[in-house]
């Protein structure tokens, strides 16, 4: 696993414990909506941690096929990388 | 105690709903704006903020106090200091304006059943008001904290247990809801903000007199159903932090309608002889849109009939336990109702729970 995409594992995992009062474990084969009972709110608040924490932006077409912990990981690496590419995207 | 003709001599009337919106509007654009600076201390993407805003449906809110007044209340007892004064003063306009509807005066008051779930008062606010509008030196006092959203439609119901026992008496069901005046702005969590783009502020006062009470008339509360739903203490409901009451608010809300309302209403009206074609009027808590679209999909209604409720929350947004008076009082008001119609008050609230009342034209 990338460096990057263990990055936002650890910061999913803090976002579930800490904001989502999750108390199992959260792993990369774990199921969003099914493992981890995300409801719209609850995934609201993943993304909108994992947007502040990495200055990207998610959109509803960027949850298309995003089921698991890991799906999401990667996601956020390559808007990660996208963003870094853009100048005008960049935010210190 | 029923008459030959199936109706329930012994329920009461409601005679009138007085509602008031404080005097100072602004609409959810300017709330926006007026956000934007707090949320962009802690939140990158703004834009979905402003989308989670947006989408509550909600036009604009009537706030207890001036927009910038909001900014120098910090600590719990400022906001609650202004909540005391300005509940107060909106409490006595609806308390006068139902009275006044109605026909009656402070004098012929018996009992006050006064609910808020958004500031704390001792003495409470009913006795503050019996200052103001020299309600008799008898009269009984119930002041109900912490049923939130519910308490409107569980306050009627209140009363009406009351006005059976005494079926001469007047009651009194009085709602006042500052939410504004609860906001953590320090609070940026997204069940905070998504709050603070729903709720708003508002007062409203029904009037209701028993059976047997002079010049009786209007709609009467035929029974009504509380339901609590068991472990689901986390789904709504206030932390108390040091700087007042933090929101706890679940997506699961319109899930938990749609999995029960319609049993709940099911069975109640079957307790009572009827089926759900069998009501006219729908009284529902304006909820959020989530929570209407849960209430017309669970219980299979036409697309108007919760045409007032969703009216409701577009203009003044979610007013708490004064929702669902407000729209009691514009059924009322704007309804043609012929006797013999049936209507359902329904709210849900923290607990979680949800009170159904029965009302007969």
């Amino acid at each position: 696993m990338a460096e990057l995409e263990l990055e936002v594992l650890a910061e999913i995992r803090r976002i579930a414990a800490d904001e989502l009062e999750w108390k199992g474990v959260v792993e990369p084969q774990h199921d969003l909506v099914r493992d981890l009972q995300l409801d719209s709110l609850g995934l609201t608040v993943l993304a909108v941690g994992l947007e502040n924490r990495f200055r990207i932006r998610l959109s509803e077409e960027d949850a298309q096929g995003v089921r698991t912990v890991a799906d999401l990981a990667k996601l956020v690496e390559r808007r990660v990388a996208t963003t870094a590419r853009t100048p005008t995207e960049v935010r210190s | 105690m029923y008459s030959a003709s199936g109706q329930d001599s012994s329920a009461p009337f409601i005679r009138s709903v007085g509602r008031a919106l404080p005097p100072h509007y602004a609409s959810q654009e300017q709330l926006i704006a007026a956000f934007r600076e707090l949320w962009a201390k802690r939140h990158f993407n703004l834009e979905r903020l402003e989308d989670l805003h947006r989408a509550v449906q909600v036009g604009g809110r009537y706030l207890a106090l001036p927009i910038d007044a909001y900014p120098a209340l910090v600590t719990f007892q400022q906001r609650n200091d202004a909540w005391i004064r300005e509940a107060t003063a909106l409490s006595e306009v609806v308390v006068r304006q139902a009275l006044d509807d109605a026909g009656l005066t402070p004098a012929d008051v018996d009992h006050v059943f006064f609910v808020t779930v958004t500031g704390i008062a001792t003495p409470s606010i009913e006795a503050r008001l019996a200052n103001r509008l020299r309600f008799r030196e008898d009269f009984k006092r119930t002041p109900i904290f912490g049923l939130g959203c519910v308490a409107g439609a569980a306050g009627m119901a209140r009363a009406a247990d009351y006005l059976r026992a005494f079926p001469t008496h007047t009651a009194l069901v009085v709602s006042a809801e500052l939410c504004s005046l609860t906001l953590q702005r320090e609070d940026l969590s997204i069940p905070n903000i998504i709050a603070s783009g729903l709720f708003g502020d508002g007062a409203a006062c029904a009037v209701l007199r028993g059976a047997q009470a002079p010049g009786a008339k209007g709609p009467r509360v035929v029974a009504s159903r509380s339901v609590f739903y068991p472990d689901s203490e986390r789904i709504m409901g206030w932390d108390v932090v040091d700087s007042g009451f933090k929101v706890v608010l679940s997506a699961k809300v319109p899930q938990l309608v749609k999995d029960h309302i319609q049993g709940n209403v099911d069975g109640f009206l079957a307790s009572q002889g009827l089926k759900r074609g069998d009501i006219r009027h729908w009284v529902a808590h304006t909820g959020g849109p989530k929570v209407l679209e849960s209430f017309e999909e669970a219980l299979e209604l036409d697309k108007d009939a919760l045409a007032r409720s969703w009216a409701s929350l577009r203009e003044v947004g979610n007013l708490s336990s004064a929702s669902v008076l407000f729209v009691l009082g514009e059924t009322l008001e704007k309804v043609t109702a012929k006797p013999g119609e049936y209507g359902l008050m329904m709210a849900m609230g923290p607990g979680f729970c949800a009170e159904m009342v029965l009302l007969r034209w």
